[in-house]
């Protein structure tokens, strides 16, 4: 409940500490792995990280997007990264993360310290143009790294099949053929099927944290979520995060019962979409100066969350298939698991239409009770700013007041805080929010 | 007694004053050079207004401020972004406004609204100046032309040539070779207002426009590129009185609701 | 010469063309964006496959569509549908490629709707075994949602007669295209520019019968200006006639140059390979389109196109490469670091050129000189 001045209670979460260990136990691993005698691996976020988990409890990944925004974070470094990848001859419209993270391999510098750490194969996903074309320029960068990308551009979750799931599956056998030839170990079905569960426990319970974001006031904001989802990021299969994740919905479950706010005026709430510019969050910290809280994204929810529509059309968190009873008992049927699970991932429906994206956004704004939208017009990711002036027409469409900002998630020459603040500015006015403070 | 308030836009090139009587009548307007010291500037403008209505600051009873640099205005007590002024004063002076388009010197802005003078949606030209004020007059230079003749100079233009201005600086160097190619300067006029008028127009219809559309802004005493945004729309556009000071005026209207004049 | 005139006309006067073939035939005309597009089955339906291209002219609709970072060419696109410049299309269709050009398709097909719409679902990897079925089942899905359309079964027999007409038609364009394996081409690059073009917008029986005449009259002609300096253009989707025209009319005492050869989806990779044999008609199409020169979208984890494009160069002789792109062309920028490496590697200068919907051609013009001037160099020394 709020007070007569209209302020909700606030705290920090509890579970911060633990969120940051996670992450810097994982870029530390990585590093570290073969000091004892353990493997490295590459690939991006969205990589199906649970079957190279097949190989081993001492294999450990490293994921482009988030090590490109860890890089972005730090604007002198990433300057140097960038500037070190158009040197080499990259173009500058291409993904920032993508130019950081061969910056950061082409400097030999890796963002936690010491020199690069080179992986001993790469292991990707391929659905936006970059992806598998990222690693492959890793591999020439890395004097022939051995590859492997799967395509998983079979169309929406409405139109798979038998046999777009075939390709899917055929693909991920054959990966694992490829694991086990350049790495020269025996594959463990039983790790993968453990790393399968995490991945569909992990994802199923960020949706549900999510979830608890409809509530008013909401207890998480969007820049607190950011370091939170990143930990799927890193690797949605391990045991840690899954574990992580059902202790962050426990407290978050708390928060809500006790009416903690994660803004303690809120007065208005908005979304986003797309990566921000990681350099400039302080832009979420602006919105509070007017009783405004950004509730999340379809990014935020959807990049690792795994949803569903239940019988009321609310969207809700995917029931995992150890609760729905489905077995998951060899290897084939692991890997049929992942796939279905994975291609149903909100974050991919839109690369086959702009318009599955807009149904999505416009069913947050209403569930989660939105006053406005903000689009981030991402100029460093041209999967995720994909149709985005077609989601933009749709929202307003839908009645729900629009606000786009140019920028890009990790090149800061392409982002203008004070322009963007100026529009934020316009954008309040046109809501009806006064400034509260400066 | 009459209540007296102002409106002052620091706009990124000229500042710009507007002294209102009980929210509806202007008193007096006048406009300075922003250069180095901005708020200095906003002085001699404010004391320039004063000046002409016969007033002292003391009679002034609120200021509100607009503009890119409203943050540094001086006397004003609070502020209102330019889209919000920009909506006010063109309602103010054209109540069947629904469409606003503000074309300054470094911006683009498109805005819709209501009858009252509340923003709907409105949308911002990005980065490049290459559909504003400026952007001309970096063409009236390579034309060698002044930037007054720029207009006229283009309506004597019957022919089409396709530019393409997404960058002001690449802009410029087709502008250049356009001029080897001896082109008439009246086609390269035309072809540089098409250009920004197109960009413009981009905007416009990335807002979605309704009738009546106005113009206001510097640009907009540019009769070549109210032709050229006439065509492009195919409706009627309306070039405000003084455009240049509507947003000045949009927040004199606003200081004046903020000290309650009724 | 009159041979290539008939092409012309046709990349000229496209949309004539489509709305003839339309009143004459009584069939239908389906719009495609991508040269993955199985044209095969659609010929055997009866249907004309009819490529959407650009106008090349500045416009002022796509704003509220298309966020400004994707390439002027999927703008160039969608602005001729919002334009109403195919209005006469039956259906509209695009096979999985790039993000950029998708665009045009999901927005056209929003907000100019047309009587049938279709998304197949190209695989990427083209390198994997499990491509060749899968896409085999993807074909089958596509056949029957025009036989749907059409409401007329399209038998294998009909596709057995529109793979041949179809290959018949690809032979005859690499028949053309060793003609410029000449010392002195007979055709300037702009000349089979105009009927690349053409082979993606007309009835390809018509073209073919047009290919044959020129063929048969090529060896009596003889080009008003020498070869000059032998030029390869690389690149992606590449329409810009006056760019070519350019290139090939300057100075002739000074820059002589001719284009003998590129690699692009509106030219010699939309027809370079043919449809194999095969008692699977389906499975047929499927490696036919699988096995292609890639786009860089589906050119990975090998790089493939690189030893394509070497042959190429070799094949052709050419002496200099113009690796173009569209601008902001994120697929075309992840190959061309490699591929211009590999050239320049094998001892063929590249110059790099981004194109938008307007050529400047005074900056290009320098450009190209000062290249044709460091090729000529590179022969003194």
């Amino acid at each position: 409940m709020a007070d007569k001045k209209g302020r909700y209670p606030t705290e920090p979460l509890k579970c911060w500490d633990m969120a940051k260990k996670i992450r810097e136990d994982y870029y530390r691993d990585y590093a570290a792995a073969h000091e004892k005698g353990g493997l490295r691996w590459a690939g991006g976020a969205w990589t199906f990280d649970a079957i190279p988990a097949g190989l081993g409890d001492d294999v450990f990944p490293i994921t482009s997007e988030p090590y490109g925004a860890s890089c972005a974070y730090d604007k002198q470094f990433s300057l140097r990264c960038l500037e070190a990848a158009e040197k080499a001859g990259y173009a500058r419209d291409l993904c920032a993360y993508m130019r950081n993270y061969w910056g950061s391999i082409l400097l030999n510098q890796y963002a936690f310290g010491g020199p690069f750490p080179k992986p001993d194969f790469l292991w990707q996903d391929h659905i936006c143009c970059s992806h598998a074309k990222w690693y492959q320029v890793v591999s020439e960068l890395e004097h022939g790294v051995p590859h492997f990308s799967i395509d998983v551009s079979v169309g929406p979750e409405s139109e798979i099949n038998d046999n777009k799931l075939e390709y899917v599956v055929g693909q991920m056998h054959d990966g694992i053929e490829f694991l086990e030839k350049t790495t020269g170990r025996k594959y463990d079905d039983k790790l993968l099927i453990r790393a399968v569960k995490n991945t569909c426990r992990s994802t199923s319970t960020w949706a549900r944290v999510c979830e608890l974001n409809k509530t008013v006031p909401a207890p998480l904001d969007e820049k607190s979520m950011y370091s939170l989802y990143v930990l799927g990021t890193l690797q949605k299969s391990s045991q840690a995060v899954a574990d992580f994740y059902e202790e962050l919905l426990k407290e978050v479950q708390d928060r809500v019962k006790r009416g903690i706010a994660a803004t303690p005026n809120e007065r208005c709430r908005v979304m986003s979409d797309t990566q921000p510019p990681w350099g400039f969050l302080s832009v979420f910290r602006y919105l509070e100066r007017f009783g405004t809280v950004s509730i999340g994204s379809l990014y935020t929810f959807g990049l690792i969350g795994a949803w569903e529509v239940d019988g009321n059309g609310e969207w809700v968190h995917r029931k995992t298939p150890m609760e729905t009873g489905r077995s998951i008992n060899d290897r084939d049927k692991a890997l049929r698991v992942l796939a279905e699970w994975e291609l149903h991932k909100p974050e991919w429906q839109h690369f086959y239409s702009p318009h599955l994206k807009s149904e999505m956004m416009i069913r947050i704004a209403r569930q989660w009770k939105l006053d406005g939208v903000m689009l981030h017009y991402n100029r460093g990711c041209e999967g995720l700013s994909l149709g985005i002036a077609e989601n933009r027409l749709a929202l307003l469409k839908a009645g729900f007041p629009v606000m786009v900002f140019e920028g890009n998630m990790g090149d800061e020459r392409e982002f203008d805080m004070t322009r963007t603040m100026a529009r934020i500015d316009a954008f309040m006015e046109t809501l009806g929010m006064k400034r509260e403070f400066q | 007694m009459a209540v007296i308030t102002a409106g002052i836009d620091m706009g990124a090139k000229t500042i710009k004053v507007v002294l209102l009587e009980d929210g509806q009548k202007v008193r007096a307007r006048a406009m300075e050079l922003g250069g180095t010291d901005t708020r200095a500037a906003g002085e001699r403008a404010f004391n320039a207004a004063l000046f002409q209505a016969g007033l002292r600051m003391a009679e002034v009873a609120h200021v509100t401020a607009t503009g890119a640099g409203r943050a540094s205005a001086p006397f004003a007590k609070d502020s209102v972004t330019e889209v919000g002024a920009g909506a006010r004063g063109a309602i103010f002076l054209h109540p069947a406004a629904r469409t606003v388009i503000d074309v300054g010197a470094e911006e683009g802005k498109t805005l819709r609204c209501d009858g009252r003078g509340k923003v709907i949606d409105f949308a911002v030209n990005e980065k490049c100046a290459a559909g504003a004020g400026s952007f001309m007059e970096s063409m009236a230079r390579a034309l060698e032309v002044k930037l007054e003749e720029l207009g006229p100079l283009a309506l004597k233009s019957g022919n089409t040539i396709p530019m393409n201005a997404q960058c002001a600086v690449f802009a410029e160097s087709e502008v250049v070779t356009l001029v080897h190619q001896k082109h008439t300067k009246e086609d390269i006029a035309k072809a540089v207002h098409d250009a920004i008028a197109d960009r413009i127009t981009s905007m416009v219809r990335k807002v979605g426009f309704e009738n009546d559309v106005v113009l206001i802004g510097g640009v907009s005493k540019n009769p070549a590129f109210v032709e050229t945004m006439r065509r492009n729309l195919q409706t009627a556009v309306n070039v405000l009185p003084d455009p240049e000071y509507v947003g000045a005026l949009g927040a004199a209207i606003v200081a004046a609701e903020n000290a309650g004049v009724k | 010469m009159k041979e290539i005139d008939v092409f012309r006309q046709w990349n000229r006067k496209r949309h004539e063309y489509a709305t003839a073939w339309q009143k004459r035939t009584g069939g239908k005309v389906m719009g495609y964006f991508c040269t993955y597009v199985p044209e095969e089955i659609l010929h055997a339906a009866g249907v004309l496959p009819v490529r959407v291209l650009g106008s090349h002219e500045p416009q002022n609709v796509t704003e509220p569509h298309i966020f400004a970072m994707f390439c002027p060419f999927c703008r160039d696109c969608l602005a001729q549908g919002l334009k109403g410049r195919y209005k006469y299309l039956d259906g509209l269709m695009i096979a999985q490629s790039c993000l950029h050009i998708r665009q045009a398709y999901t927005s056209w097909i929003k907000h100019v709707p047309v009587g049938f719409s279709y998304y197949l679902c190209m695989p990427h990897k083209v390198q994997s075994r499990r491509a060749y079925p899968y896409l085999r089942g993807e074909l089958e899905a596509f056949r029957k949602a025009v036989e749907g359309w059409t409401g007329k079964q399209i038998s294998d027999k009909a596709l057995r007669e529109a793979i041949a007409v179809y290959n018949e038609n690809r032979r005859l364009m690499r028949e053309l295209y060793d003609t410029r394996k000449q010392a002195e081409p007979p055709v300037s690059g702009e000349e089979v520019m105009e009927i690349s073009l053409a082979q993606q917008m007309v009835d390809k029986r018509e073209h073919n019968e047009a290919l044959r005449k020129l063929l048969a009259a090529l060896p009596r002609r003889k080009r008003d200006r020498p070869a000059g300096t032998r030029l390869m253009i690389i690149g992606s989707e590449d329409d810009d006639i006056d760019f070519l025209h350019m290139v090939e009319s300057l100075n002739k005492e000074q820059y002589p140059a001719t284009f003998v050869v590129d690699e692009h989806c509106t030219g010699s990779r939309y027809f370079w390979n043919d449809v194999p044999e095969d008692k699977d008609a389906l499975m047929a199409l499927s490696r036919r389109y699988i096995e292609r020169p890639p786009c860089p979208t589906k050119d990975w984890e090998e790089r493939k196109r690189i030893p394509h494009i070497m042959k190429l160069a070799r094949d052709f002789g050419a002496q200099g490469a113009i690796v173009m792109q569209q601008k902001f062309c994120d697929p075309h920028e992840l190959d061309t670091v490699a591929i211009r490496k590999e050239l320049e590697k094998q001892g063929i200068k590249t110059l790099f050129l981004e194109f938008d919907v307007t050529v400047p051609i005074g900056q290009f013009r320098i450009r190209v000189e000062a290249f044709l001037e460091t090729l000529k160099q590179e022969d003194l020394f």
